[in-house]
């Protein structure tokens, strides 16, 4: 990013806590984008990312923190801008179309009607139509497009109004996968070539680092892990969180006095003791097999190959351990067959409490 | 409330292979017996009025009094719908946006006036009030009598609108009052639509209330010719402007209906509408709710129950036991044969209808439309042609299934519509036939909102009057006709055990059938952080 300290967030929020009855929802939360920047909030269901995304829209009232938009606040203690007053572009699951409206009247609702001219909305909606690809489907019903053509609209509808943020709950959820890789793909275009902020909630761990500048992790109401994808992939702050974006093994380790990692695919001969004992999280695909075994060689015995296409998950017996494999085309490996094992990537150790 | 339950999502109807002919002739020869049972009445008034000659039909038309009767109908339905146009959907869209205390409390009003017949709201407030007379007393109590239908119909609205929609019109920059304009009130312009033709046709078919009340509308001026003159041509005459009314009530209807494109796009709704917690808005919805509870519930069971336990006159408990049983018997098998008549229609509409169906059962709801008065009249007529028919208690059962049919058929359709259709293949590629399909699949799916709408029947049959009263066997007393025959309003204390039974009787399975609470109370669970808290 710029030079961040000249430049005001687009979305600040901090310390956010909000109840829903008696239940803690959201716990001192704190999240802040930049002016363009899309952020993928990432989580298991029942965490809070739907209800971050409706207390940022101003349809649930915090009890504590405070949420800015860029310079100004819309949110805290007894200030509650209202959500018709927040420019929010909001699409939320399964789009959620004006199913009385046809689709021109779906993308121009929100347009000002005190403030445009009736050409100036109907230019308005053409450009929307355009930009999501839906030219020529201005007449039609809502119920008469697809699930993919559906969220398009929804897209182009919460764009109409030059929102300030847009917010998107789960758009591709209900799609099947390839046509979801499209769309989403068209989606964050869009996103990126209108300099929009954004924030994507998903569950899908792919979806997140793909589409995301920034990725939030939550878990529980709170927000637990946030950086580049980049960043949060490859550098965890807990073995848990290590599994929310993307598959990880989690082996027994040491860590010794003299600095060394012990563990499954690095075992230590020197006489250092063991000083802290804890778990190393490796990523399947930093484990490189080769046919090669000797006896210097970390050794295994492929038990189970899962073929995906573009790559396979080998199931290997190491010692009592079962290690997952990630591997590359072109497969020549089988089971059955003795393989050896090199772990070449970070050495990621966390201590058990 | 099933007549004016939202047509089900549709089925894809996939191309079924043609079943047996001999099957399908048997099944299109019931659907024309019902369609002819329910144009009886229409022939027979046909027939009677084509005895008066023409220019002798256009004097009776056009005469003073006949205009003047249709003006009185004619204001006191705009009367009625208005009011409850505004008092319904206004305690509809409390109970549904705003939080309330106690709301399964308060959704209690909202049915119960339903299981207590015109009359029978007449006789407790003029008992409460003896001046209580009119045209303006007239349009109180039809109102109070007809809002559940408004109020219930724009509940079942309101709840077929995803929540999301109401989030994305705000966050799009509407305030509350536009979202209802422009989102909410589009999407139940139908279903309030609905509601207010059942009061409408209600209000126009009532006999009870406007004759103790003495205002004369089209049914009474009917009555009245048939009773005192005999003079069932000029009758028919004037039923034929009732049912012209009643139809053109019925279209109206059907315009509105078919221009509101309320097609769902979800099958379930995936937000539920967040609630309002404004103060003033709270404290209006409780205060309105509690004045609709005061005069349409709480006052006749006062009055009731007053009556009851401090009578003077000492209650005939032997005739009370009978008119209690003569009612619930003859109810009952109006209800079966409604059962048993609706099942052909309701079986064909639950498909792919064909264009014979869809008349037929245009025809069934026109019948609906009909007054009992007229119903009654036409049947009383034919039966004494029929000799042994006439003056039986199937013959009473009939018209009640006439006239309440179109609540079998709908029930009947939209039950069997929500059997999936990959669930008959499925079974039938199990090796069933399709008796055993119907006996094992369709009919256990099918049966519990069948047996709802029968129970409507049922309900609503008890409550009849104007029917019963032409057509009941000689010394054949129901609790209406009792309550009815207690007669002169001065007498209103004999009435009193046989209304209070009649409210009884149907006010808890009215209640229990509604279920209006149902929604609230799943709502407060999730609300309470269940697992609707989907983020």
């Amino acid at each position: 990013m710029r030079t961040r300290e000249a430049q005001v967030n687009a979305l600040e929020v901090s310390h956010l806590k909000v109840l829903l009855g008696n239940k803690v929802v959201l716990d001192d939360l704190s999240l802040s984008l930049a002016p363009g920047q899309i952020a993928a909030l990432l989580g298991p269901s029942g965490c809070g990312k739907t209800t971050l995304l409706r207390s940022i829209a101003g349809l649930i009232r915090p009890s504590e923190g405070q949420i800015r938009f860029g310079k100004q606040l819309v949110s805290f203690s007894s200030v509650h801008l209202p959500p018709h007053k927040r420019k929010i572009g909001y699409v939320p699951q399964e789009g959620a179309l004006f199913p009385h409206l046809n689709i021109a009247d779906n993308i121009a609702f929100g347009i000002d009607r005190a403030v445009f001219t009736k050409d100036q909305i109907r230019q308005t909606t053409k450009e929307m139509l355009a930009l999501t690809g839906m030219e020529g489907f201005g007449k039609r019903m809502p119920h008469q497009l697809s699930g993919g053509q559906q969220t398009r609209v929804a897209l182009a509808r919460a764009l109409s109004i030059k929102p300030s943020i847009v917010l998107l709950d789960e758009p591709f959820s209900a799609l099947d996968a390839e046509l979801r890789t499209e769309l989403r793909a068209d989606v964050i275009n869009l996103l990126r070539s209108q300099n929009t902020t954004a924030i994507l909630v998903t569950h899908d761990r792919e979806e997140g680092l793909v589409s995301a500048d920034v990725i939030a992790l939550m878990r529980d109401g709170k927000i637990v892990q946030s950086g580049s994808p980049e960043d949060v992939y490859s550098s965890p702050i807990s073995p848990t969180i290590a599994i929310s974006t993307g598959d990880a093994l989690v082996l027994q380790a040491s860590k010794l006095s003299d600095g060394s990692t012990d563990y499954i695919l690095n075992p230590i001969k020197s006489s250092a003791n063991s000083v802290t004992s804890g778990h190393i999280v490796i990523r399947p695909e930093e484990i490189k097999l080769s046919k090669s075994v000797s006896s210097d060689s970390i050794n295994g015995l492929i038990t189970k190959i899962d073929y995906y296409g573009h790559d396979a998950m080998v199931a290997i017996d190491v010692a009592d351990q079962h290690l997952q494999v990630r591997i590359p085309g072109p497969f020549d490996f089988n089971v059955g067959q003795n393989v050896a094992l090199e772990h070449v990537g970070p050495v990621r150790f966390f201590a058990n409490n | 409330m099933l007549t004016t339950s939202p047509a089900p999502i549709e089925q894809q109807h996939l191309p079924v292979a043609q079943s047996r002919s001999g099957w399908r002739v048997a099944l299109l020869a019931a659907v024309g017996a019902v369609a002819a049972i329910s144009m009886i009445p229409f022939v027979y008034l046909l027939v009677r009025a084509s005895d008066k000659p023409i220019d002798e039909i256009i004097q009776l038309l056009f005469r003073q009094k006949t205009l003047e009767v249709l003006a009185t109908t004619a204001s006191l339905v705009v009367c009625v719908v208005v009011i409850n146009l505004i008092l319904g959907v206004a305690i509809a869209s409390g109970l549904h946006f705003v939080q309330l205390p106690m709301k399964r409390l308060l959704v209690i009003p909202t049915v119960l006036p339903l299981a207590i017949p015109s009359y029978v709201f007449t006789y407790t407030w003029v008992a409460l009030v003896p001046s209580f007379s009119g045209f303006a007393a007239a349009v109180f109590i039809l109102s109070i009598s007809t809002i559940p239908y408004i109020i219930l119909a724009t509940l079942a609205g309101l709840r077929s609108i995803d929540g999301s929609q109401i989030e994305v019109a705000r966050s799009l920059g509407l305030n509350p009052a536009q979202v209802f304009s422009r989102v909410v009130f589009p999407q139940i312009r139908g279903h309030v639509s609905a509601g207010a033709l059942l009061a409408g046709l209600y209000t126009m078919s009532d006999f009870g209330a406007v004759s103790l009340l003495n205002v004369e509308t089209l049914t009474v001026s009917i009555q009245n010719m048939y009773r005192a003159s005999y003079d069932r041509s000029a009758a028919a005459v004037i039923s034929f402007v009732l049912i012209a009314f009643s139809i053109l009530f019925v279209m109206a209807n059907e315009s509105i209906k078919g221009r509101s494109t309320n097609k769902q796009l979800l099958k379930s709704l995936s937000v539920k509408t967040p609630l309002i917690q404004k103060a003033y808005l709270q404290f209006a919805s409780v205060l309105i709710i509690i004045a609709f509870a005061i005069v349409a519930v709480i006052v006749p069971f006062y009055v009731l129950l007053t009556r009851f336990f401090s009578n003077p006159v000492a209650i005939d408990w032997a005739s009370l036991a009978s008119a209690t049983f003569s009612t619930v018997s003859v109810a009952a098998l109006g209800a079966f044969i409604a059962l048993v008549l609706s099942a052909p229609l309701g079986y064909l509409l639950s498909g792919a209808p064909s264009r014979f169906a869809t008349v037929t059962n245009k025809m069934v709801v026109i019948a609906h439309a009909l007054p009992g008065v007229v119903v009654g009249l036409a049947l009383v007529s034919i039966g004494s042609k029929l000799g042994g028919l006439y003056q039986t208690t199937f013959l009473l059962a009939l018209a009640y299934a006439i006239l309440f049919l179109a609540k079998s058929v709908t029930s009947m359709s939209s039950s069997l519509a929500r059997v999936p259709n990959g669930v008959k293949d499925v079974a039938a590629t199990l090796g069933m036939n399709q008796w055993a399909v119907v006996k094992k699949v369709i009919a256990p799916i099918a049966a519990p909102g069948i047996g709802i709408g029968t129970i409507l029947v049922f309900l609503t049959a008890m409550k009849e009057l104007p029917a019963t009263l032409m057509l009941r066997p000689t010394g054949f007393e129901t609790l209406a006709t009792q309550i009815w025959s207690s007669g002169s309003i001065n007498r209103f204390n004999e009435a009193a055990p046989y209304a209070l039974i009649l409210v009884l009787v149907a006010a808890i399975p009215t209640f229990l059938i509604s279920r209006p609470d149902k929604e609230e109370q799943s709502f407060n669970y999730e609300n309470a952080g269940g697992p609707s808290e989907r983020s």
